[in-house]
């Protein structure tokens, strides 16, 4: 019975050692092809991590209409952001009402499945998750596919269904990524079924794995662990030896796979190599239980080898080191109490996204941050401290709007201002311009050209020279046309004729009348020539004043628009900001509230956390002093050397 | 020895994280500390909420759609241009000179879409040009530009200038493109 509680102790990870939910891709990427601009503007949010923003800048573009196109993939992409910040209920609202919409075109309700089997699964609620994710089935693209598979199967583990669990993933192939996932489960459930050795022989392919990726590498540490335990359990030390040799030095589960590897020497009574894991674990971090557990098992060893000076040498150590751990605890207790641990936890930096974590173990040494890293291992202090990060960040974000409000507010009214100013010169201004008219004149214009045109009329495209010419061959025209008789004597080319004038003997104003036609020939020739560049000119011209009047009638309607409704919007704008600036007021009191609440019981997790830490010291140290007065009785009451206690550790 | 072996085996079992009954736990959690999660997630709607409204006030009150522009950056596939900055003049005035991270050029490289600069423009012809500064094919420094003449009317006015491969060419392309 003891020997399956340790195995399923050792494989309690295991279950939860898929990627995590939360922190997974978002729905419809990364296939999505953008075709709104703004919807790629989310997306470049979105890859950078800063889902919050990425979620205000979907839910704006979406309400502006900015994002008509992709309306469908942006639902999905909202519902996953709302996931990805923890968000369930509106999560669910949304692929919920995807589903409830007729319309939703089936790739898009697959998705929709798919997504809400994870908000379900997240949320715990494995019986509807499961539900969900079946109606996915055979719709998804293959990564996703997997991932539904083992949603499936992690759900009737957590519900103890051992059976189909076993049933879900004995018949699956996926892509070797998650296959190792697979197996590894189907590991767990096997054991957990009461078959053992199938199991464990699935979690040994797992734990000698090949790979570069630091996930799968923590994978195969996990079941390299399980099977170490498992071994040194049945009695088999040398292959829990060799499990356990697997597990990587730097990984997560080093400590406890350098105790393991002790015991296995020593259950092999191989205690001089078992001195040499027990030894390398001393110089780590004494909260972690392994740690602890090897200040007792060193002395322990050295007690087998007959070494009773270097075991009474090695308890006073664990006393000493335990008193001194105790006595940190106590410090960081009280700087906690004080309200330090937050400021610390806040000192980490970031800003919101990935990496956080890891800050917070590169602190400075100092009790309120001691243990900080340490107590972010526990489930609970860490959704508490992302809720306090959230808080925080959301105050600065309120912070910052409450003073951009400020300046809003005094944009509007300077905008008025300047409108009450600038009102009088535009309306004069305007005033000058009559559009109408120049339309009309334009009309005019357009209906001449055409007249031209369809009369051929050359002299209506004449330059204002070519037209002054013309009329001087008219008014030549026009003389010539007149009786001779009419004619003046300057006019007539007289004849001097023995002191009297007389007319010449025949009409001389034939070689002009010729000459009148020859220019008038030449001037029309040339105007016909110049015809079809003329009228194309024209033509262009035409078309280019029909625009400049088009642009001037736009601007004078929008001229007239912005001078009607200006007061009204800056009235609209105003009101927006004045509505605004008190909701920003009340939530940003609400928030700081929360981040008091939201302190307080991480203190009292903290605190509560180190508590039993240090109860768990004290029990070590007393069984410590126990064995050390148990040595030096054995030595005070036989002049022999003394035998090491049987009851240590 | 054995029974101390197992007694302390029992002991580590009870220390792993992540135990079974703490997996059940972290799915049931105690009703304060339900209710002030609950609190935190409506607090966080609500704040999504609000930004929202102040993201598209701010829009409306510095850029009206009647003279808003907007020009965004875009990337596709980028196997030929690895972008370190842009600089953005319109009508030869600079309006923005943005330097990208690491974060940000993958952004770009999986899909996303960068509104590089937002604002405002009067009615008429203006011309936007770019000038697209980083490494190249065999990681030579590269810069180009482009420009496009663009006119604005009387609604909002979106400019992509998208970044491309040209397989042929085996050169990047920068491409100006108006949206309506």
């Amino acid at each position: 019975m003891l020997a399956r509680l340790l195995i399923l102790a050792a494989l309690a990870p295991a279950a939860l050692a898929a990627p995590v939910v939360e922190e997974d891709a978002i729905p419809g990427l990364p296939a999505v092809k953008v075709q709104d601009l703004h919807y790629g503007d989310v997306l470049f949010y979105l890859y950078q991590q800063d889902h919050f923003d990425a979620l205000v800048r979907l839910a704006a573009y979406r309400d502006q209409g900015k994002i008509a196109t992709q309306a469908r993939d942006s639902e999905l992409l909202r519902g996953g952001l709302y996931l990805s910040l923890g968000q369930h209920r509106e999560a669910r609202e949304i692929f919920e009402r995807l589903l409830a919409d007729p319309s939703t075109p089936q790739d898009v309700r697959n998705q929709a499945w798919f997504w809400l089997g994870k908000v379900l699964y997240a949320a715990g609620l494995y019986e509807d998750s499961d539900r969900a994710l079946r109606q996915a089935a055979g719709t998804l693209p293959e990564d996703k596919e997997a991932e539904r598979h083992l949603l499936i199967a992690q759900g009737l583990l957590y519900r103890q269904r051992y059976e189909q669990a076993i049933a879900e993933l004995s018949a699956w192939q996926g892509p070797r990524y998650w296959i190792a996932y697979g197996q590894f489960n189907l590991g767990v459930a096997l054991v957990r079924a009461g078959q053992p050795e199938r199991g464990l022989k699935l979690l040994d392919a797992v734990g000698q794995l090949q790979t570069q990726y630091p996930e799968m590498m923590a994978l195969r540490d996990k079941a390299n662990l399980a099977i170490g335990y498992a071994h040194l359990q049945a009695g088999e030390p040398a292959a829990a030896r060799l499990a356990l040799e697997r597990v990587r030095l730097n990984g997560p589960f080093s400590s406890k796979a350098l105790l393991g590897a002790g015991w296995a020497d020593v259950a092999a009574e191989q205690y001089q190599a078992a001195l040499v894991p027990f030894e390398e674990l001393q110089g780590r971090d004494l909260l972690d239980a392994a740690v602890q557990e090897s200040y007792l098992a060193v002395p322990y060893t050295y007690g087998q080898l007959g070494a009773m000076g270097q075991s009474v040498q090695y308890y006073e150590k664990a006393i000493s080191a335990y008193d001194a751990e105790r006595s940190r605890i106590g410090e960081s207790i009280a700087a906690i109490r004080a309200g330090h641990l937050l400021d610390a936890a806040m000192k980490a930096g970031g800003d919101g996204r990935e990496g956080w974590f890891a800050q917070l173990s590169t602190l400075p040494d100092s009790p309120e941050s001691r243990y900080l890293y340490h107590l972010l291992a526990g489930n609970e202090f860490q959704e508490g401290l992302k809720n306090y990060r959230a808080l925080d960040a959301m105050a600065k974000n309120l912070a910052n709007w409450q003073q951009s409000l400020g300046a809003f507010d005094d944009m509007v009214e300077t905008r008025q201002q300047a409108f009450r100013q600038k009102l009088p010169g535009a309306d004069a201004r305007l005033a000058t311009v009559d559009v109408a008219t120049i339309n009309g004149r334009r009309d005019e214009l357009q209906g001449e050209f055409e007249a031209a045109v369809r009369a051929r009329d050359v002299r209506a495209l004449a330059t204002a020279k070519e037209r002054e010419q013309l009329a001087m061959l008219d008014e030549v025209d026009a003389e010539l046309a007149r009786p001779a008789a009419e004619l003046s004597f300057d006019e007539s080319h007289a004849v001097w004729d023995g002191g009297r004038w007389r007319a010449a003997a025949a009409d001389p104003r034939g070689d002009v009348r010729e000459k009148a036609r020859l220019a008038r020939g030449v001037l029309l020739w040339k105007l016909d020539a110049a015809w079809r560049v003329r009228s194309w000119q024209t033509s262009r011209s035409l078309r280019d004043l029909n625009a400049a009047i088009y642009d001037a009638r736009t601007r004078e309607s929008a001229s007239g628009r912005a001078r009607e409704g200006a007061p009204e919007r800056n009235a609209a704008l105003g009101a927006r900001v004045g509505a605004l600036s008190p909701r920003v007021d009340a939530l940003l009191a609400r928030v700081g509230e929360a981040k008091v609440a939201q302190a307080y019981r991480l203190a009292d997790i903290a605190v509560r956390e180190l508590e039993d830490q240090r109860k768990r010291l004290d029990e070590y140290a007393v069984q410590a002093r126990y064995a050390l007065a148990t040595i030096y009785d054995r030595a005070a009451a036989t002049d022999a050397p003394a035998k090491p206690p049987a009851a240590t550790p | 020895m054995k029974s101390a072996l197992i007694t302390f085996l029992a002991a580590l079992a009870a220390s792993l994280p992540a135990f079974a009954d703490e997996a059940a736990a972290s799915v049931e959690p105690s009703a304060d500390r339900s209710a002030l999660d609950a609190e935190v997630q409506g607090l966080r709607r609500e704040v999504v909420d609000l930004n929202r409204d102040l993201f598209m006030l701010e829009e409306d009150l510095l850029f009206p759609a009647s003279t808003q522009v907007a020009v965004f950056v875009s990337m596709d596939v980028g196997t030929f241009f690895a972008l370190d900055s842009v600089q953005l003049k319109v009508d030869d005035k600079e309006v923005a000179n943005y330097l990208y991270t690491d974060r940000e050029q993958d952004a770009l490289k999986r899909g996303g879409v960068q509104r590089l600069w937002l604002g405002n423009l009067k009615a008429g012809e203006h011309e936007v040009t770019a000038f697209f500064t980083g490494q190249g094919p065999n990681d030579r420094d590269y810069r180009r530009g482009t420009t496009l003449k663009v006119e604005k009317g009387v609604g909002a006015k979106y400019v992509e200038l998208k970044i491309s491969d040209s397989v042929s060419q085996l050169q990047p392309e920068f491409v100006v493109r108006v949206w309506e």
